[in-house]
């Protein structure tokens, strides 16, 4: 399956800001899309989209913390760079505390911003691709028969075969095959690979 | 505060100081020693050092480390104690130095000159 591109989106009430942030991501070849208000992006916004967001501090109705809120509310893991002309620490702190990517005071150089609109592309890039293994981990655990995940819980906890015959009350043989047809649905090549399988998908 | 009832003792939890700060943040700090321990050691390797002890309660990064690599210094603390509150105090209106230190894992970035009231909300908080 093809990703979809990135996004870089931007929410802030002044136009001229608006338009110069899309200036200025499509000169660096990034993708962008704006929105005037907090609730225009939110009518819109889907988390399956990839990207990351250039968030205004100050709007007028929904305020840029308020719609981090709301973004955390919805479960959203899309990074924030907060933008602000008049940012202060315990503001900074708040966003940050709420899970904010980055807070970045105005006036700022192009290229600090770009930079971390890059960080942030990659962060998220990161994110998703962990999420997609962890998806197919998953998926494939969920092929296996009630004996082979026995098998699966009791050889990742460093059982040797005989040991897990005993356990399971199964001959020796049995668990060799049940192990074998364990890997190959979970596509393994080693046990120590294996573990780390049920590791990323840990609770 | 935080005072752990352990077989009868009462276990109280120490804030650490990473540095000795300016006068003013002394002054808070050692008026916190009305309810807790705080202790400042000698050196950044035995703040560190404190960190790992059964009683650190927070640990306060002040505001004259300057000179040193805060942000290192921060993010080794967090490294070796995941859960344990840390609070920086910085500069007036430093947002930047604040968001930095909230990205190396500070709990939260207290501005100079501190206020005893907020201070001490905080800590009480992230000791709880």
């Amino acid at each position: 399956m093809k990703d979809m591109p990135q996004t870089v989106f931007v929410v802030d009430d002044d136009d001229a800001v608006r338009n110069s942030l899309r200036m200025l991501l499509k000169s660096a070849g990034v993708h962008a899309e704006v929105c005037a208000s907090a609730q225009e992006f939110l009518s819109t916004y889907e988390a399956s989209h990839p990207g990351c967001l250039v968030l205004d501090v100050r709007m007028p109705g929904m305020s840029g913390l308020e719609m981090q809120h709301e973004l955390n509310l919805r479960g959203a893991t899309i990074p924030v760079i907060f933008i602000t002309g008049h940012g202060d620490i315990p503001m900074a702190v708040e966003a940050m505390q709420h899970g904010a990517f980055d807070f970045l005071q105005k006036p700022f150089r192009d290229q600090e911003l770009l930079d971390r609109v890059q960080r942030a592309l990659a962060r998220d890039s990161e994110y998703r691709a962990r999420l997609r293994h962890t998806d197919q981990i998953r998926e494939r655990l969920a092929s296996l028969s009630p004996r082979e995940r026995e098998v699966l819980d009791l050889v990742t906890q460093g059982k040797a075969n005989k040991m897990v015959a005993g356990d399971l009350g199964v001959s020796q043989r049995t668990v060799e095959i049940h192990r074998a047809h364990v890997m190959q649905k979970m596509e393994a090549g080693s046990l120590a690979e294996l573990v780390r399988m049920m590791m990323a998908v840990a609770p | 505060m935080d005072a752990t009832n352990n077989g009868g003792t009462k276990r109280v939890r120490t804030i650490i100081v990473a540095g000795q700060s300016s006068e003013r943040t002394r002054q808070v700090l050692r008026a916190l020693r009305g309810f807790t321990n705080v202790i400042w050691p000698t050196s950044l390797e035995s703040a560190l050092a404190q960190t790992s002890s059964k009683d650190a309660g927070c640990l306060v990064i002040a505001d004259d480390l300057r000179e040193e690599p805060v942000d290192e210094f921060l993010q080794e603390a967090r490294e070796l104690q995941r859960n344990l509150p840390i609070f920086v105090i910085t500069d007036p209106d430093d947002v930047a130095e604040a968001v930095s230190a909230m990205r190396h894992g500070a709990t939260a970035v207290i501005e100079i000159p501190p206020s005893y009231a907020a201070l001490c909300e905080e800590v009480t908080r992230a000791m709880q």
